[in-house]
């Protein structure tokens, strides 16, 4: 069993419903499973993971090199309102800043309104004000009140404080103030949890920074709990490498520092799924693509540009803003649980409300009585009813038609299969034109991208969206319902340091930037050094946000310290992106804002094809692994006793469900089935494939349909797939040539120049 | 089954086409916000794109602010009734601001594109953006004491900005030497062109791919399914007239002379009638709001009373009719200034509320004091730069059946960010002393009307011209099944030498070092007995301070 001691590198991404394995060791395919969460201890089920490699697939514990891991810890102690109790301090005068926020609405039409910033976090009375004041330059206008201080805050804890968030007046200019607050909190109340202002968010505009550092609080006691709590249970089964946590900008951070900040995990899944995305699209050597994970209740759109995910400076959690860097992934309201009616003039609407996994589709018959896009699936004859996710909900077809015949198709006058396809073509009409729009928000076409389709329901839609939306490639990852964790195994430890850098161009030398890059350099280095990164395989990078004068609004540019020229070359940059997001650019003055240090593990190679799941590995894995769609992250919608995690044996060995081995007609195929294509006249005799039996290099034209456990592939009439040699399936309009190139740079850069 | 092709006008391929014409409008809204400018189109979105039908009616529309409701439909009748769409050319784009022919207010520039598929007309794209400055006898075109509307700017009537594919040399020549800052000015108008080309370029492929000739059935259809579902709600509503008056402070003009709004929305089966008569006379000062601006607000309302999940197209308002009675501030004739009307439409709104509450008594809330102040700074830096900074202040919602109203909110016709603290104080010699809730200030009631806030302002150095422009300061937001009014909005200028002087709703005062100035907005009207209030809200209330202590008045 020297095997058993082969370095071993596990991912574990932890959903609603699923929590998703991916498990890499040299020399040998990669297993991935999904098994049902916990929800109420999330942990359990990834501890569970850890003992199943350790048990199934033969895995000493201390040969795991590496435990990376996506949560929804934070978000869900925010959407449960589950938080520490927190308590405020500001500077007199504001404190209620928080509740107050910037004034607006976000239901355009409401007239009853229900409070629009986070005031849940601190109601007024666990906010309080004290006597300080720091000028707009940073000078001290008044003195921080000490007893009124030592005062405030022994009251918050009286109410029950367990956590403090300290955001005082232009603290990001001189944050004197606050860390004094932090000294006298901790040394009156030893083990509060304290968040400054000046430390998460060291930027201008009290109220983002305010929610920002209060988010950060609120969740720290629980995050530090559950980190706390699964390092100690892997160190108990003899797993001796540190935890690893993926943070919102799609980078790694050991547990000992992410517990520090956890206002950075936020987006920990999404990042690790846009990671993912990134890794496949390497392979296939595609540098621009939009990523589409069609989940139940909601479908996540982002963009890679250039091999690099964009990032947003402030994302939007359950509707609050969190000013901090994340990978940039929209939402749009349209899912497989998205619920198809008919509104009182008799138009056919679907969404926004979803039957989400409970009661579900109709098809679950589990109660749903409303007919889902996943219902009009199952009647146009996408999707396997016995097949579906592995065979591990056995899906009903008869009660989908019903819903449609009584909902949809009788009061509109059509058929069955008219309504479904309806159904499909109004779902792909809306979610084109939400990625669409994504696209162009950030000065994007579409065209130039390539559409790389994840989720269980994403590669039923992606030739449709791509038609729709002018796209001529699209990528199908060899596991599309496990990307995140794939992705958690492809991403680089990454930690950033900012500060807040209010000058303008002018006047200013490389020697003064260096300066103030030096001092973060060191942050960012000491926190590589405590993750145990050697200092050669870290790469850094500066990035300056960067304004005309007078202007709100300021991009992300990367700042080339080392270059003589390097503000002339920052200049040109800012520009370009101006260019690209505003449509046009002047050569008008310009200033910074906040300048940043980011220090990213080098990765050895581009990336590990083994981390994303190579061929073998997937015919290993997949005929396995019940492979459930993965859908929203929100716990509630469990279906955890369809999962039961015996069904998710990973060895090669347990028996799995094949289908027609003996006498197909060619490679993979098993068999045909009468398919409605929603933009065909009428069914088309579809010859139906498995994943795991596609040849390399071969090409499948359409109509065909591609099936694993964790999704199903369609290929309409025109379009054509091919796998390649790692198990990625391409697919593009015929001929089958097409398949083989990726788009190149300069046709990308056509595209854009025709766009403006 | 059935293979024979539909009809085009099939339930599925309408709702496609929505869809589409919806993605469409946004992403013309998209581009005019990403391509223009000036900050407060980018920032404050004073902009929106629509798509119109042949015969003027909208198929879609972008708006990121309730007061640009439908605004461009007078502006595309105007115009085609003097260009008619046989006469039109591919390339074509018209132009106009004119208040007086279908405008709002000068600076609110509208673009409107001919789109045409195999040479024939199909639809219209147009666009609109609140530029910069359009002249007059201040920068920013926005002049409080404005008496006639030749000082707001120059007027543009319809013309044609481009004539196929030439520009028209002579306007453009003659507006930009009309313009205090043409670069923003040109800048502004090219994001609008490339809005509605995009809107062309992608009506265009519709067209191709439904056929150009059942493009305008398939409107035609989707105008009449909003106009259903309108005539729904509203026959939802029982029948009656329902009258509700409010007051505007006054004009900025006759500071002691209120200004009535008068509405009498009238239901009758699947049709609502809003009856302005009894408003006030048209003023002498800026407050005065064209049809085009009554419209939203009424709009606005109705569809917020009713059932805002309507798809929005020019079929939820056929079953509305507006009587504005001809010289009233909300039918003026010219030449009455019209620039500050965002406060009448405000008013509007809140008032055919009102009207409609009594219809769902439910459904609706108190008044809200539905006041945004609008100050001004005007000095210079230390170093002897000019500065304008301008703030936007939001007071309290509403109360309704199970919900307290919300302290400091935007409400009805506008939805505008405040300006941070550290921003204001980082540009200009102004320190913030204090910016928070102002206790006491919502009506009582079983559920407490949202509060005002307190802001208060030191000016640090130089000489400063200081405008404000208030709202409530005289007529309360009243309560409604019981609840009591909000606080009435008060301000006032402490010199420095101690002496106070209040501030009667507008003024515009010359502010030196040392001098203060406190703003308390108004709150809203609580709903229900105040005796019914649970224990634990009042607990809560005395705990946070927001009620109990006497109302902020400072040292």
């Amino acid at each position: 069993m020297s095997d058993s001691c082969a370095p071993c590198r596990i991912g574990i991404d932890i959903g609603g419903t699923f929590t998703d394995v991916v498990c890499v060791r040299e020399g040998h395919p990669a297993v991935v499973f999904k098994i049902a969460s916990t929800p109420a201890d999330p942990g359990e089920a990834a501890i569970a993971a850890v003992r199943r490699v350790v048990e199934s697939v033969g895995v000493e514990p201390a040969a795991i090199t590496q435990v990376a891991h996506g949560t929804t810890v934070a978000t869900n102690a925010v959407l449960e309102k589950k938080g520490g109790r927190l308590g405020i301090v500001t500077t007199e005068g504001f404190r209620d800043t928080l509740e107050i926020g910037r004034q607006m609405r976000r239901e355009m039409y409401e007239v009853r309104l229900d409070p629009q910033t986070p005031v849940f976090l601190a109601p007024r009375a666990m906010r309080r004000g004290v006597r300080e004041r720091v000028g707009a330059r940073g000078e001290v206008i008044e003195p921080l009140d000490e007893d009124m201080t030592c005062e405030a805050l022994d009251r918050l804890v009286s109410a029950g404080a367990e956590c403090i968030a300290v955001c005082l007046l232009f603290s990001f200019l001189n944050p004197k103030h606050e860390r004094r607050i932090r000294d006298i909190a901790l040394t009156r109340h030893p083990g509060l949890e304290v968040s400054l202002s000046c430390e998460v968010d060291p930027t201008f505009r009290e109220y983002e920074r305010t929610a920002v550092t209060a988010f950060d609080a609120y969740i720290k006691p629980v995050v530090h709990r559950y980190l706390t709590a699964f390092s100690r249970r892997l160190a108990a089964a003899g797993v001796r490498s540190p935890l690893q946590v993926m943070q919102s900008r799609g980078g790694l951070a050991g547990a000992g520092t992410a517990r520090q900040r956890p206002v950075r995990l936020f987006l920990s899944g999404p990042a690790a799924g846009v990671i993912g995305a990134q890794a496949v699209g390497a392979l296939a050597g595609d540098r621009d693509l939009i990523s589409v994970d069609v989940g139940g209740t909601s479908s996540d759109i982002a963009l890679i540009s250039g091999a690099k995910p964009l990032l947003r400076a402030e994302g939007i959690i359950a509707g609050y803003p969190v000013r901090v860097p994340m990978v940039d992934v929209n939402t749009i309201g349209a899912g497989g649980g998205s619920i198809a009616w008919l509104d009182g003039a008799g138009g056919l609407r679907v969404g926004p409300r979803s039957a989400a996994s409970d009661p579900g589709p109709a098809c679950y018959a589990r109660g749903g009585l409303e007919p889902t896009l996943t219902d009009a699936s199952l009647v146009l004859g996408f999707l396997d009813p016995a097949r579906f996710a592995g065979g591990a909900i056995g899906l009903d077809p008869e009660r989908s038609r019903e819903s449609i015949r009584l909902r949809i198709a009788e009061p509109l006058g059509l058929c069955v299969e008219e309504a479904a396809a309806g159904i499909h073509r109004v779902v792909n009409a809306q979610m084109a034109e939400g990625i669409r729009l994504v696209s162009v928000a950030q000065g994007y076409d579409p065209r130039a991208f390539s559409l790389l389709a994840m989720g269980g329901a994403g590669p039923i839609h992606a030739c449709a969206l791509a038609s729709e939306l002018g796209i001529g490639r699209i990528i199908i990852p060899r596991h599309p319902g496990v990307l995140s964790a794939a992705g958690l195994l492809a991403a680089p430890i990454e930690h950033e340091a900012a500060t807040a850098f209010a000058a303008p161009f002018a006047g200013l030398g490389m020697a003064d930037l260096r300066r103030v890059a030096k001092g973060l350099d060191a942050m960012a280095a000491a926190l590589m050094e405590r993750e145990g990164v050697p200092a050669a395989e870290v790469e850094v990078h500066h990035y300056a946000d960067v304004c005309h004068i007078g202007q709100g609004y300021h991009l992300e540019v990367p700042l080339h310290l080392d270059a003589a020229d390097g503000l002339e070359r920052l200049y040109e940059d800012f520009l370009a992106a101006h260019e690209r997001i505003h449509g046009h650019a002047v050569a008008a003055p310009a200033r910074f804002v906040n300048i940043r240090s980011v220090h990213r593990q080098r990765m050895s190679g581009p990336v590990d094809p083994g981390a994303i799941g190579s061929a073998s590995a997937a015919s290993a894995s997949a005929r396995n692994a019940p492979g459930i769609e993965t859908t929203g992250r929100t716990p509630g919608e469990g279906r955890s006793s369809e999962a039961s995690p015996d069904a998710a044996s990973p060895t090669r060995t347990g028996g799995g469900r094949r289908r027609g081995d003996a006498g197909s007609p060619r490679s993979g195929e098993h068999g045909t089935r009468m398919v409605r294509f929603s933009d065909a006249p009428e069914r088309l005799s579809t010859r139906i494939l498995a994943r795991s039996e596609l040849v390399p290099g071969e090409g499948v034209e359409g109509p065909a349909i591609v099936e694993q456990d964790d999704t199903t592939t369609l290929i309409p009439p025109g379009w054509t797939a091919i796998a390649d040699d790692e198990g990625t399936m391409i697919l593009a309009p015929a001929p089958p040539e097409a398949c083989r190139r990726p788009l190149s740079a300069s046709r990308n850069a056509e595209m854009r120049k025709e766009q403006r | 089954m059935s293979t024979a092709p539909r009809p085009s006008t099939d339930p599925i391929t309408l709702e496609v086409v929505r869809n589409k014409l919806d993605g469409i409008a946004n992403e013309m809204q998209s581009t005019l916000l990403r391509s223009s400018f000036s900050p407060i189109v980018k920032e404050g979105l004073d902009a929106s794109a629509s798509l119109f039908t042949l015969e003027g009616e909208t198929l879609a529309q972008a708006t990121a602010i309730p007061i640009h409701l439908a605004t461009l439909i007078p502006v595309v009748r105007t115009i085609l009734g003097k260009y008619p769409v046989t006469g039109m050319r591919e390339g074509d784009i018209y132009i106009m601001n004119d208040p007086y022919c279908g405008g709002t207010h000068l600076p609110d520039i509208a673009l409107v594109m001919p789109i045409f598929s195999r040479g024939r007309p199909v639809a219209f794209s147009a666009a609109m953006t609140h530029h910069q400055d359009v002249g007059g006898m201040s920068p920013g075109s926005v002049p409080t004491n404005a008496t006639e509307i030749y000082q707001e700017g120059i007027r543009i009537p319809p013309l044609k900005y481009r004539d196929g594919n030439e520009l028209n040399r002579t306007l453009i020549d003659l507006l930009t030497l009309n313009v205090r800052v043409p670069e923003t000015f040109l800048g502004d108008l090219n994001a609008q062109v490339a809005a509605c080309s995009i809107g062309a370029r992608r009506v265009g492929e519709l067209a191709e791919r439904f056929g150009a000739n059942h493009l305008p059935a398939i409107a035609e259809e989707l105008l009449a399914r909003s106009e259903r579902l309108a005539r729904r709600a509203i026959a939802g509503m029982p029948d009656g007239r329902y009258r509700y008056t409010d007051w505007l402070d006054n004009d900025g003009v006759a500071l002691d002379e209120p200004v009535r709004i008068e509405v009498a929305a009238v239901v009758s089966g699947e049709r609502i009638l809003v009856d302005f008569e009894g408003t006030s006379p048209q003023v002498r000062g800026p407050f005065n709001c064209v049809p085009s601006g009554a419209r939203a607000g009424v709009y606005f309302s109705v569809l917020a009373m009713t059932d805002p999940s309507i798809p929005i197209n020019g079929g939820c308002f056929r079953p509305v009719e507006l009587r504005l009675p001809q010289g009233s501030i909300v039918n003026p004739v010219e030449p009455a200034p019209v620039n500050s009307r965002t406060s009448t439409i405000k008013r509007i709104a809140s008032t055919v509320v009102g009207a409609l509450r009594q219809a769902r008594p439910d459904d609706a809330p108190a008044d809200a004091a539905s006041a945004l102040h609008v100050l001004a700074f005007g000095g210079a830096r230390e170093d002897g730069s000019p500065y304008v900074v301008g703030e936007l202040i939001a007071s309290g919602s509403g109360a309704s059946r199970g919900r307290d109203g919300v302290d400091v909110i935007e409400t009805d016709g506008s939805n505008c960010m405040n300006l941070p603290v550290e921003a204001l104080e980082m540009d200009v010699p102004i320190r913030v002393l204090r910016s928070e809730l102002r206790p006491d200030s919502g009506g009582s009631g079983e559920f407490r009307g949202g509060l005002g806030i307190t802001r208060e302002y030191e000016l640090l150095s130089g000489e400063v011209v200081f405008t404000h422009r208030g709202e409530r300061h005289r007529w309360p937001a009243r309560g409604t099944a019981g609840g009591g009014p909000g606080a009435c909005a008060r301000s006032v200028i402490r010199r420095a030498n101690g002496t106070e002087e209040l501030i009667p709703s507008k003024t515009v005062a010359r502010l030196f070092p040392g001098d203060r100035v406190e703003i308390n907005t108004a709150g809203g009207g609580g709903y229900g007995d105040p005796e019914a209030r649970s224990g634990a809200r009042r607990a809560e209330d005395l705990a946070g301070g927001k009620v109990g202590r006497p109302p902020a008045h400072a040292d």
